[in-house]
């Protein structure tokens, strides 16, 4: 019996258990994943968040603009899972998921989360190239062939430089320059292992 | 003059019935444990109704299936004028992982209109306790809108 008194007047004049929220502020922990930030000016618009994406929250519009193209990439909360998958595959950590979870909305609207950048145009050397692929038949056709070896070759009309594919290269041997706009493979290091083919998000190696 | 102390003593308690459209069960947690003693949304007057005859607000999770798309909306008709329907997750907004199968026939908007969304997947107790203050405020808008 004697236990039970005392665990009741201690009980009596502890502090309450129950939070305080609506009157006090309750920050959540470190590392939890809510509203999502987008720094659109670091996106080189590789589109690898679109595909990792298992909510199918993430949407890419584009305008042609005389600049080049006004591309929006658009986040809908009231459908993402919060998984952080965008965060994680983004090779330039233009995604970043908030400790903020105050996401209540009386509209839809609300709980869209977008940003918008410019692709500019490539310089002046393009333009002169394009006339001339416009000429021929195919258009479309790619301007590197599959090599006959079973080693990768990057299709550099595709290619944005995004670097995944020489880190995700388990030998090494991919050496990427996004300043210098290079993609250059160490035969003798490679291991024709695929890798690089899989992770490219613009599916521009053979 | 009882009436008036009943609407004001009404607006301060708004009773919830919760459906589960098919849920995955974390937003039910969630909302089972925003009424346990650590939350408590009690204190602030909402209380979890036995039936949707009792309710005020009505707080949806799931993606409503098929199997259950005809239960939530008979059970959304039978609570009264004024309701607030909230759904808890990203599930009823938008199917989430869930769009496009065979056996999913939301989101929810597709049948009645959505008046809050709590986003989140699972959402935190502090934000549902901020979707269903929110959902007191649109209820007392409704009730003032019928008078």
């Amino acid at each position: 019996m004697l236990p039970f008194i005392k665990e009741a007047v201690q009980q009596l004049f502890s502090k309450p258990s129950t939070e305080k929220y609506p009157a006090a502020d309750a920050p959540a922990p470190e590392g939890y994943r809510g509203r999502i930030v987008f720094h659109a000016d670091k996106c080189i618009s590789c589109g690898m968040c679109e595909r990792v994406c298992a909510g199918g929250a993430i949407s890419t519009t584009s305008v042609e603009t005389e600049e080049g193209q006004l591309i929006t990439r658009r986040f809908f909360l009231g459908s993402c899972t919060f998984c952080a998958n965008c965060a994680d595959f983004c090779v330039k950590n233009a995604i970043e998921l908030t400790t903020d979870y105050h996401m209540v909305a009386r509209d839809e609207s609300e709980l869209i989360v977008e940003g918008t950048y410019l692709k500019k145009k490539p310089a002046p050397k393009k333009p002169a190239a394009k006339p001339e692929a416009a000429c021929s038949a195919e258009p479309e056709t790619p301007t590197v062939q599959p090599r006959d070896d079973g080693l990768p070759v990057s299709d550099p009309s595709k290619c944005v430089y995004c670097t995944l594919c020489a880190k995700k290269c388990p030998a090494g041997a991919i050496t990427v320059d996004r300043a210098a706009k290079t993609w250059a493979l160490d035969e003798d290091k490679c291991i024709g292992c695929g890798t690089c083919q899989e992770v490219c998000p613009k599916k521009c190696i053979m | 003059m009882f009436k008036k102390l009943i609407d004001n003593a009404a607006s301060k308690s708004p009773w919830l019935f919760h459906i589960n459209a098919g849920s995955c069960n974390g937003c039910d947690i969630e909302l089972v444990a925003v009424l346990t003693p650590r939350y408590d949304a009690e204190r602030l007057g909402f209380k979890l109704a036995g039936t949707p005859r009792h309710a005020d607000i009505v707080v949806v999770s799931g993606p409503v299936t098929v199997q259950s798309l005809d239960r939530v909306l008979r059970t959304i008709e039978q609570v009264p004028e004024p309701r607030v329907i909230v759904t808890l997750g990203s599930c009823p907004r938008s199917c989430n992982v869930f769009k496009g199968s065979y056996a999913v026939a939301g989101p929810l908007d597709k049948y009645v209109p959505i008046d809050v969304s709590i986003a989140g997947c699972a959402p935190k107790p502090e934000a549902i306790i901020d979707g269903l203050a929110l959902a007191t405020k649109i209820l007392k808008e409704k009730r003032e809108a019928m008078k």
